[in-house]
């Protein structure tokens, strides 16, 4: 959910997009130069999940999917899903203009916040825990997401109250579908480069380079190892082997 | 390979994004039309006077108008926001405490609470118009050119360069995995195969984007690359962005004093 | 351009390599590429040809092996930095080499990064697109270009480099007839000495004066050379 133009108090926005330029600040920080590919390229991920439909009763809802953005960006979340933002309101027209700091805030906050609490669940040795913790930090995003929409409309004026509570109850179907979608998104990745959980937040600047030159060479510090395309699990996207390199 | 398909069909700089100025707008710098949205939208959302927002909502609707805004796919997009906010809106009336207006069986509407709501989408759409006008219909590589000329910090640039150059890729590449899946029989639906089908594949488009992401940095290497990310734009600013920013700051303290001669 | 090194440009020795959980890729290739020498190499899918190139700049690292570039041995990155300035490498997808937003900024982006001055690197990009009969799509967006255009233009930014070899890596792959024909035509005019992995056999026939094949890890005999 976007918050438009106009809708919020000035107070509330300065305070809100001050915390949002900081937040980009961190996470742009945390970019050398030899990550800001693999940054560009999520952000787009990320981008094109938000523009995808997904089936929920007789209805269908957007996606947001910050808890996984969470989990591989870390604090990289801020900058890449601003742009992702940006983008969607200046070709779009999708959220507003002077809200962008605001949107930002609400969606990469909660990421930032899933990627404290369950980055350690979803890299475990078990894969039902880890798929759990995956749901967890799915679902997880969605309520702060949520939370975070209401508590600026409600700070905006006592008017705004009964839509904020209404935003959080209608966000309730949207944290089950994403974090079913985040779960199998975990288990998925957790079985084909299981490396990639928090890839982009590693205090290590070396682990996206090290790869990068060394192909699959730098172990992922959990337990399986990269496996060659023939044996991925997911049959469902057999098009293209995974790694072209070869 | 996808991108042999047809390439007029990206995600993002649609087909006719590419094509030469069509109206008096498109000829304005970038730069200068969105210093001139920016300071639009921030002067925009310091009124309050329903007049004054309606002087900008057909300011922003004469803009529009210049620069011969596709109308179905405006309104489509205007339309997109409304019914978002609509409910909100419907609700204002009753929830702003007030002098009472009419009442619906239980509900009290109050006349301040229908002003904000009036109040709250007149400067959206006033903003969002206005923004669809001026920087809307720019390439998106254009709008990454204009925001570092603005001094946009340089990693965001970059990242905003990479995203609209891998959007349109990744976009298709999504497409081609859904219809791999409809093609074996998948129906979307509210179940659970539906939910970790649809995970599967943007947790594959993540490693998949990873793992471009490390050629791609492996085909920067190869070239050289040393930290410096060139930007060649071909922007320049005239008389007559002079004049639209002359223009702008007439606009704006016109509607400020409106505001103030009202309130 | 530079004259012309006169010994190999590239010498490989008993170069060993494995990507992790799938077992050894190349178990000893020995590989030699004069210059003016127009080498093809072939092998079957997953051979490691496509590695074999990224170990030669050094965008993998080898677990065995020597790599001796332009008569001095290759080690560690900062050795490489020359090679891949001197050796053009053709990616097997355009869209990995071509992450620049515009063509131009694209082509340029090689010679700004040797630190040429704008100037420079505009009229490099500008004359190579020119020679490659390129030059119209100079201002064009790079995700909006077809697939065969795409690719000539990864050529085209590899050759502002002005390197001394290329290596190319599948060029005709997913190309039409007519594109085909052309990227032909060009190389077959360039002066440098090539390593072409292809698949094309026809393609290799018309460029390559000799042929090696890759085979369980290592180079081995044609039974029927070239």
């Amino acid at each position: 959910m976007h918050i438009l133009d106009g809708a919020l108090s000035l107070p509330v926005l300065l305070g809100a997009s001050t915390l949002a330029v900081a937040g980009i600040a961190k996470g742009a920080r945390e970019l050398d130069l030899q990550r800001i590919p693999a940054a560009g390229l999520l952000s787009a991920v990320f981008f094109v999940a938000s523009l995808v439909h997904v089936p929920i009763g007789p209805s269908s809802l957007h996606l947001i999917m910050n808890g996984l953005a969470g989990l591989i960006l870390g604090w990289v979340a801020f900058p890449a899903l601003f742009i992702g933002l940006l983008l969607q309101a200046v070709l779009f027209g999708f959220g507003g203009l002077t809200v962008l700091g605001v949107n930002t805030l609400n969606i990469a906050l909660p990421a930032v916040i899933v990627f404290y609490l369950c980055r350690r669940g979803v890299a475990g040795p078990n894969a039902t825990l880890a798929a759990v913790w995956g749901a967890t930090a799915g679902a997880l995003a969605i309520a702060l997401t949520a939370l975070g929409v209401a508590a600026v409309l409600a700070l905006s004026g006592e008017a705004f109250i009964p839509a904020a509570k209404l935003v959080v109850i209608g966000h309730v179907p949207v944290m089950l579908v994403e974090g079913l979608l985040c779960a199998a998104a975990v288990t998925l990745i957790r079985r084909v480069r299981p490396d990639l959980l928090g890839v982009m937040s590693r205090s290590a600047s070396a682990s996206a380079s090290a790869r990068a030159t060394a192909g699959a060479d730098s172990r992922a510090p959990h337990s399986s190892p990269v496996q060659p395309p023939s044996e991925q699990p997911a049959p469902v996207f057999s098009e293209q082997p995974a790694r072209l390199t070869r | 390979m996808s991108h042999l398909g047809d390439p007029s069909a990206p995600l993002l700089g649609a087909g006719d994004r590419t094509h030469p100025a069509r109206g008096p707008i498109q000829t304005l710098d970038p730069r200068a039309r969105i210093l001139a949205v920016i300071g639009f939208a921030g002067v925009v959302i310091l009124l309050d006077q329903p007049v004054a927002l309606g002087v900008a909502l057909a300011l922003a609707l004469t803009v529009a108008a210049l620069a011969r805004l596709p109308l179905r796919r405006t309104l489509r997009q205007l339309a997109a926001m409304d019914a978002f906010v609509l409910l909100m809106l419907l609700m204002l009336p009753f929830t702003t405490p007030g002098h009472a207006l009419f009442a619906l069986g239980p509900l009290t509407a109050s006349a301040e609470g229908l002003r904000l709501a009036v109040d709250i989408a007149l400067t959206a759409n006033a903003i969002l118009l206005m923004l669809l006008a001026l920087v809307g219909e720019l390439d998106p590589v254009v709008i990454g050119h204009a925001l570092h000329r603005l001094r946009m910090p340089t990693v965001l640039v970059q990242l905003l360069q990479f995203t609209v150059r891998y959007v349109g890729l990744i976009d298709a590449e999504l497409d081609r995995m859904r219809i791999a899946m409809r093609a074996r029989g998948f129906v979307p639906g509210t179940n659970w195969h539906t939910y970790r089908s649809l995970g599967y594949a943007l947790g594959m488009l993540l490693v998949r984007s990873l793992e471009r992401a490390e050629r791609v940095l492996c085909a920067m290497k190869c070239r050289g690359f040393s930290g410096r990310f060139p930007v060649l734009d071909t922007l320049h600013f005239r008389r007559i962005d002079a004049g639209l920013a002359a223009l702008t700051m007439l606009a704006l303290t016109g509607l400020l004093l409106l505001e103030w001669r009202l309130g | 351009m530079r004259p012309r090194f006169q010994g190999p440009l590239f010498t490989l020795r008993g170069i060993q390599f494995d990507y992790p959980g799938c077992g050894p890729v190349l178990r000893g290739v020995d590989l030699a590429l004069a210059p003016g020498q127009r080498l093809a190499l072939t092998g079957s899918n997953g051979a490691g040809k496509s590695t074999l190139l990224w170990l030669m700049l050094g965008l993998l690292t080898p677990s065995r092996g020597e790599i001796v570039a332009f008569g001095k041995p290759r080690r560690v990155e900062a050795d490489f930095t020359e090679v891949r300035r001197r050796a053009g490498l053709l990616f097997q997808d355009p869209d990995d080499q071509l992450f620049c937003p515009t063509v131009l900024e694209d082509c340029a982006f090689g010679p700004l990064s040797l630190g040429w001055s704008r100037a420079e690197a505009i009229a490099a990009a500008d004359h190579t697109l020119e020679q490659l009969g390129l030059g119209h799509l100079r201002g064009r967006v790079t995700h909006q270009l077809s697939g065969g255009e795409k690719r000539l233009v990864s050529l085209a930014t590899v050759l502002c480099m002005r390197p001394e070899v290329l290596l190319l890596d599948e060029p005709t792959n997913a190309l039409d007839e007519h594109t085909r024909a052309r990227l032909l035509a060009i190389l077959d005019a360039l002066p440098q000495a090539m390593l072409i992995v292809s698949h094309d056999r026809a393609f290799r026939e018309r460029l390559a004066s000799d042929e090696h094949q890759l085979r369980d890890g290592r180079i081995a005999p044609l039974a029927h050379p070239l």
